[in-house]
């Protein structure tokens, strides 16, 4: 007791001593809050069951940084570590995560945060300021073997500030928009407890380590090459939130590697998986029908969704001789029959994309179109440049040069399309001559800047980002992703203005500016986007009554945004035994298209 | 004129004797001869045009713009177009179709429907089409010239390099010999495949890569039995007494052991054809072949298990692919008989 009693003084006097010295927050911090964003699941969600679904190829590593990372499990990996803020899925505006309340600190690039005090790591262990310094040791240290982080976490991110266990404020490089300071600055924890120290075997150690985390789900079991787990946290932290209501109803994830789409579509007509996404029209239109979809066992749901579009087409690296000609760039897009790409082997599913930054609302100029198929205006433009001369094999010619390009792309499938572009391209004189790379050495060949065409899709931001694929520091050289080569003082300009605006509104019209300067310099030809999401679920798979929100990219995804759907495991029962006798069942194919652009 | 040494005229006797060879052999000489003008059986360019009292050949050679036929275009003129111009206007001209009327690598769309077409003989697609709407039986047939003048170029040059290397290993003996057997144990062993997959990978190969890559892999085989055969040719007396009326050591080898070689490679002849086709077509399946749209057997039978609910692509893949390999095994069996010493020997 009396030992006790001395520690217990002790600590007393320790305790002011020890926050003497943190720092002390600013005055005049206005705290922010949301709890009135509107949910998007339904009441009638009803937790339980499993849910199996496919994927390609095993991960690599169960690591989210440090070599072979970057693969599509991570994404599975990340939806259940949770961020201090998100975005509603449907109105974008910034909800609550882990952070309770945020305020913006006066110079514009640093960002206060009031961590949620019952929030909890999956083992149990309070989350804390610390863990959130962590994050920056961690993503800073050389052992854990990523460049990129290391310099982003360095270089971006200046600063993590500890006020207290449950506050914190992070600083940036430089002041950006209230809601990008957000999403470019806002961190994810790391679990201090768990990793401790950092060493140099950090990337073959946490190899196959399940990291606890703070999301609803955890990984529970690990099958190397065949499967992997999650199972839901019994008592979640954040289960109580009004927004995760009604969401991440099953019980368990269970996610089996099968190695082709074709056979994992078998499994899914057995009953073996749950829901499959159809977006590729070969699978939508041929492979989606029959007796399953007849009788009403099998279920199709087509979603439009309005969210940024991947900016997917053709780069014309303008340091090619040939290509070096604005009106020969312009003469190809006119000479380009993408629509009839579309109305043939597409099926009419997919749609023009019409420029680089689609779908980011009001930060993309809608009075941009993609240069129409147009063999008349292709032929004055390349006549008027002087290829006027045509070949014994119809291709045109200037000073005995023939205007021949090569056309790199990465995908067998995308095979056809090319093959068809080709055709038309060829009454214009022009010769594509098509050459199909391996993925990564595709990727080598552009980054090198050895392309003449590149076919190419660029991921989506939460803004336009304009510096890095079109300012002049990033032409001619390589490893940057100003793979056209483009170099214009005043795109230049206008990208310097839009990167050191924080106003949004005048952000957005130096957006729709450059915008229409890049279609003016008309080196990116646009292809194509497809705007929803579609698939096919079993009948016991349930939705409310919106299925999906405007931004998302699927209609099945278990975790992140999605989490909406739930499994009603009587009717998967019964599901099974009306196979066997035919029961027949409506047949349900349904289309949302409330957050279409085109409803708009 | 050549003249044939009796034993060579016994052996062609006794390969003509068995039936299933020759005229499987008969059969794959024709095809052969058939594809090298396929321009003339499947083509959207006509065979013959009479316009204005003009004649055209448009099978081969350079485009003719569709002005020269009153069209307001420069581009290649769209025969279809002017057949239709002169089904209306019979007094313009006419022309005549090859047999199969679409070019292997042209996409042709039915209004209305999308591809890929069943086979059909309204359409004119007898076989079907692929995934992108070309003619299945025009992409076999040009597919056909590419895989066999492929084997038959492989071939040519592996042998080269296989015949001259096994013979000078087997002539010379010793450490040369050595040397080499060493090395091709070492290069047997690497993956060919692998190999012209990773290459493939940082350069797309066009006919003429692919046949040194695959080459530069498939020599060593031939060295073994080439070696082997020279070791006991050279103690052979003809032999010694060519070396003692002073003959050079390539006149030896060439003139002299070679021809006595012969029946063994001759008898590989038809099995390398084949692992030539297989290799081709395995890596145009792989995605690592020849660039697309190369009409390619290999692509194709790709495109049909990928879409199985399509059955005719993959049949007539399949099926195609089953008739030449078949063929030529036959071959290769007769001539595996006709060659077999047990029957003709010639012992000194």
């Amino acid at each position: 007791m009396k030992v006790l009693k001395i520690i217990a003084s002790f600590s007393l006097v320790l305790l002011p001593m020890l926050s003497l010295a943190l720092p002390s927050l600013p005055s005049g911090l206005t705290w922010e809050t949301n709890n009135d964003a509107k949910p998007w699941s339904s009441k009638e969600a009803r937790s339980g069951g499993t849910f199996t679904d496919f994927i390609l190829t095993f991960p690599p590593t169960l690591r989210t940084v440090g070599p072979d990372s970057n693969s599509s499990f991570r994404s599975y990996i990340n939806a259940n570590q949770m961020g201090l803020t998100h975005f509603h899925p449907n109105t974008l505006e910034v909800i609550p995560q882990i952070a309770t309340h945020w305020a913006y600190g006066s110079d514009g690039k640093t960002l206060f945060y009031k961590i949620d005090k019952k929030a909890r790591w999956s083992d149990g262990v309070p989350v804390t300021a610390a863990d959130f310094i962590f994050t920056l040791e961690l993503m800073r240290s050389k052992h854990i073997n990523a460049p990129w982080y290391n310099n982003h976490y360095s270089k971006e991110l200046t600063d993590v500030t500890a006020y207290d266990d449950h506050t914190i404020s992070i600083t940036g490089r430089v002041s950006k928009p209230k809601d990008e300071l957000h999403y470019y600055y806002g961190l994810t924890p790391t679990p201090k407890h768990f990793y401790k120290n950092i060493t140099e075997n950090w990337v073959k150690d946490y190899n196959w380590k399940v990291i606890p985390n703070t999301g609803p789900y955890q990984i529970s079991e690990v099958k190397k090459g065949k499967r992997i787990t999650f199972k839901k946290k019994e008592d979640w932290w954040a289960s109580d939130r009004p927004l995760n209501k009604g969401r991440y109803n099953v019980d368990k994830v269970v996610l089996r590697v099968i190695r082709d789409v074709n056979i994992a579509y078998k499994h899914f007509e057995k009953g073996e998986l749950d829901t499959f996404s159809l977006i590729l029209p070969e699978f939508w239109h041929n492979k989606a029908k029959g007796f399953l979809f007849e009788n009403g066992y099998l279920e199709k749901f087509v979603f439009y969704n309005d969210t940024p579009r991947s900016s997917t087409g053709l780069f014309l690296n303008t340091a090619t001789p040939i290509l070096k000609d604005k009106s020969v760039r312009i003469a190809l897009a006119h000479s380009l029959n993408f629509d009839r790409v579309i109305k043939t082997i597409l099926r009419g599913d997919y749609e023009r994309l019409n420029a680089f930054h689609t779908g980011y609302g009001e930060f993309s100029n809608p009075n941009i179109k993609a240069r129409e198929f147009d063999l008349a205006k292709s032929n004055m433009l390349l006549n008027e440049a002087g290829w006027n001369e045509r070949g014994g094999d119809g291709i045109r010619t200037k000073n005995s040069k023939r205007l021949s390009v090569n056309l790199v792309y990465g995908r067998k499938e995308h095979n056809d399309r090319w093959a068809i572009l080709k055709q038309d391209a060829l009454k214009a004189g022009i010769e594509l001559n098509l050459k199909l790379q391996d993925s990564s050495s595709h990727y080598k060949t552009i980054m090198q800047k050895q392309h003449q065409i590149a076919a190419l899709g660029w991921s989506t931001g939460f803004r336009p980002a304009f510096w890095q694929h079109f300012h002049s520091e990033n032409a001619n050289k390589p490893q940057t992703n100003n793979i056209t080569n483009i170099s214009n003082q005043s795109i230049d300009d206008g990208i310097t203005a839009y990167r050191s605006e924080t106003d949004n509104s005048k952000r957005m019209q130096l957006a729709n500016k450059l915008a229409q300067l890049i279609h003016d310099e008309a080196a990116f030809i646009p292809s194509f986007m497809v705007p929803y999401t579609r698939g096919a679920h079993w009948r016991w798979v349930k939705f409310p009554d919106i299925p999906a929100n405007k931004t998302s990219n699927s209609l099945y995804s278990p975790f992140g945004d999605g989490g909406i759907f739930w499994i009603k495991s009587e009717i998967e029962i019964e599901t099974k035994a009306a196979r066997k006798n035919k029961t027949r069942y409506p047949v349900i194919e349904k289309t949302f298209d409330i957050f279409s652009v085109k409803n708009l | 004129m050549i003249q044939f040494s009796p034993q060579a005229k016994k052996r062609w006797n006794k390969f003509k004797a068995l039936r299933r060879g020759y005229y499987s052999f008969i059969a794959i000489i024709v095809l052969i001869a058939l594809s090298l003008f396929a321009e003339l059986i499947a083509s959207n360019r006509p065979l013959i045009i009479q316009y204005n009292d003009n004649i055209y050949f448009p099978s081969y050679g350079d485009i003719i713009p569709g002005t020269t036929f009153g069209f307001d275009y420069r581009w290649e003129t769209d025969y279809r177009q002017l057949k239709i111009h002169f089904e209306q206007n019979e007094l313009d001209g006419w022309l005549l179709m090859p047999v199969i009327t679409f070019n292997p690598l042209e996409s042709h769309f039915i209004e209305g429907e999308y591809p890929p077409y069943s086979p059909s003989i309204d359409s004119g697609h007898y076989l079907g089409t692929d995934m992108a709407g070309r003619d299945i039986l025009s992409r076999i047939i040009y597919g056909f010239r590419i895989a066999i003048l492929f084997s038959l170029f492989l071939l040519v040059v592996t042998y080269i390099i296989g015949v001259f290397l096994g013979a000078l290993m087997g002539y010379m003996g010793g450490k040369f010999d050595m040397v080499f057997q060493r090395l091709i144990e070492v290069l047997s062993n690497i993956p060919i495949l692998y190999v012209i997959m990773i290459v493939a990978s940082i350069v797309t190969p066009d006919f003429w890569t692919l046949v040194l890559l695959l080459a530069a892999f498939s020599w060593m085989g031939l060295t073994w039995y080439m070696r082997t055969e020279t070791y006991r040719e050279n103690n052979r007396e003809y032999v010694m007494a060519a070396r003692a009326i002073g003959a050079s050591h390539l006149r030896i080898m060439f003139k002299h052991i070679l021809p006595n070689s012969v029946s063994i490679l001759v008898t590989f002849f038809p099995f390398s054809v084949v692992s030539g086709i297989t290799a081709l077509t395995s890596l145009d399946y792989l995605g690592f072949g020849l660039p697309a749209p190369t009409p390619s057997w290999g692509e194709l039978l790709q495109q049909g298990t990928d879409n199985l609910e399509y059955q005719w692509i993959a049949i007539s893949a399949v099926a195609a692919l089953s008739v030449v390999l078949t063929l030529v095994t036959f071959i290769g069996e007769a001539i595996r008989e006709a060659f077999d010493p047990k029957k003709y020997s010639y012992y000194e």
